[in-house]
């Protein structure tokens, strides 16, 4: 693999791990919310 | 057998399953204790790398052997004496109580030997040879490991026993699995033929089954 | 409503702007003359090793402030802290062995600095495993921060014994993790600004997860204070007209 192949598969372990890591909080903090019966 | 006993298997399946999700102990606990001994080892015999290539894939079966036979046993998978009247009242079957529990065994195990092998591979840099066979095996020991450790489970059945009782009374029972997963790695990288030991892992799983199935009830009810 | 909503999503709006600027720079700033290209995953991968320690004198912080006023706040800060730190821990790892493999050939080294990088992986791991085990907010902080403290205390015997381990059984001296230092300046700024925009990223989400353990310590709450009616109360006695 190419340099610029490794440089491409961190940065996306990179970013796409923190997508999910910060996805599973905003939709963790959604559900909950939705189950405690907020509507704001 | 009828059709109801694969179904009240696929049930206790699901409820394994589910317990796993809720609780999370293979994940949270089993996974990470299995995966820091392999750290521990080279911090303690060194960390030449012909070395640890040399005892790393050993190390890996080892781990498995001993760590991975927890996920049959603790809280998560045993059940409590009232839980086990309430299965027995309901019309469980004790026999597909016990595939069932050995099935979510061997998936959880399955998981722990995929996770742990990848650590496994990055910490003793061990080369990947035969991935069919390699497959094979990690298969095969799933079922045996899952298999010795949910009967012993059933045969202990008590919650004052120490949380070493299983693993004490699966470890010599587990060496036709270790050696034969080891010999078969060896034997991979060497290319003999590995038919032998897998026949021989075939068999723990066999004759494990077999007894499993035919003393579920008998268990049940001492 | 609205303008809570807006208000609230401003965390994510942070991650993903001060990402966008370190990933531009960390584009545009020139090759290593010795790493080539290869020098860019430095630029994630020192930042989320920086994070990873942050986090963990955080959670440290945390336990000792839960500890001495009881306030479930520093609880709170602390277990967020704990498993933003273990993301951040593995990551850093992930990424210096992705840099390693084309550098060195190998995925791993047994180096003071990653060992001990992969031992604090474990210990958050086992701090987060702990808090599981248990749904009462007030039990779940008098034993995390114990905990906590214990490890964070404990840290600093464990790289002095790993370090003097190293220098008794030296590894090659071509294994440095972060290779020859960074001297050029735009490249060091590209390595600044990841810094800085990985702290933004650690602010962000410790506001996010400190907002869903809230959440969740209410709504373990609510469910636990619903009264359930004795069936007896079901029943009442019929009225049959009679004047008391």
């Amino acid at each position: 693999m190419s340099d610029w192949g490794w440089v491409a598969f961190a940065y996306a372990v990179a970013y796409g791990s923190l997508g999910v890591f910060a996805g599973s909080i905003a939709v963790r903090i959604r559900n909950t919310r939705r189950s405690i019966g907020e509507t704001e | 057998m009828t059709t109801g006993f694969w179904h009240q298997a696929a049930a206790v399946v699901h409820r394994d399953l589910l317990r796993e999700r809720r609780r999370g102990d293979v994940l949270w606990i089993t996974i990470p204790f299995g995966a820091i001994a392999l750290l521990l080892v080279p911090l303690a015999v060194g960390t030449d790398a012909i070395l640890l290539r040399q005892i790393g894939p050993g190390m890996y079966w080892v781990i498995v052997m001993l760590f991975g036979v927890l996920v049959s046993v603790g809280k998560a998978s045993n059940e409590t004496l009232p839980q086990q009247d309430a299965s027995a009242l309901l019309g469980l079957d004790p026999a597909s109580g016990f595939v069932g529990r050995a099935t979510s065994a061997t998936l959880l195990l399955l998981i722990f030997e995929m996770v742990v092998g990848v650590v496994a591979v990055g910490l003793y840099d061990i080369s990947i040879i035969g991935i069919p066979w390699l497959i094979v095996t990690l298969i095969i020991v799933a079922i045996g490991l899952a298999l010795l450790g949910t009967l012993t489970g059933s045969i202990v059945n008590s919650t004052s026993a120490g949380t070493a009782l299983v693993p004490l009374l699966v470890a010599p029972l587990s060496v036709p699995l270790l050696l034969g997963a080891t010999q078969s790695y060896e034997g991979l990288r060497l290319g003999h033929s590995i038919l032998s030991w897998v026949l021989l892992m075939v068999a723990v799983v066999l004759i494990v089954a077999i007894i499993g199935v035919l003393t579920a009830r008998p268990l049940q009810e001492m | 409503m609205q303008a809570q909503t807006r208000n609230r999503q401003w965390p994510w709006v942070a991650i993903v702007l001060s990402l966008a600027v370190a990933f531009t720079l960390s584009m545009v700033s020139p090759a290593d003359s010795v790493q080539g290209d290869l020098v860019r995953i430095m630029y994630v991968h020192v930042p989320a090793a920086w994070l990873a320690y942050l986090a963990f004198f955080v959670t440290f912080v945390g336990s000792v402030g839960y500890l001495i006023t009881k306030d479930l706040r520093w609880d709170r800060i602390a277990a967020a802290s704990a498993e933003i730190g273990v993301y951040f821990t593995g990551l850093a790892i992930a990424l210096g062995m992705i840099w390693a493999k084309p550098t060195w050939g190998v995925w791993w080294t047994w180096d003071a600095r990653l060992t001990l990088t992969a031992i604090m992986f474990f210990v958050y791991l086992g701090y987060l495993a702990l808090r599981r085990t248990t749904d009462d907010p007030v039990v779940r902080a008098g034993r995390s921060s114990v905990l906590g403290v214990l490890g964070a205390l404990q840290i600093p015997l464990v790289h002095f014994s790993v370090v003097w381990w190293r220098t008794l059984h030296q590894p090659p001296s071509l294994v440095r993790p972060d290779g020859p230092a960074i001297q050029d300046p735009l490249m060091l700024t590209a390595l600044t600004v990841g810094v800085l925009a990985f702290t933004v990223v650690y602010g962000s989400l410790m506001v996010k997860r400190i907002e869903l353990i809230k959440l969740d310590d209410r709504k373990v709450a609510i469910e636990q204070s619903i009264e359930r009616p004795v069936a007896g109360e079901a029943v009442t006695v019929p009225d049959l007209g009679a004047s008391s």
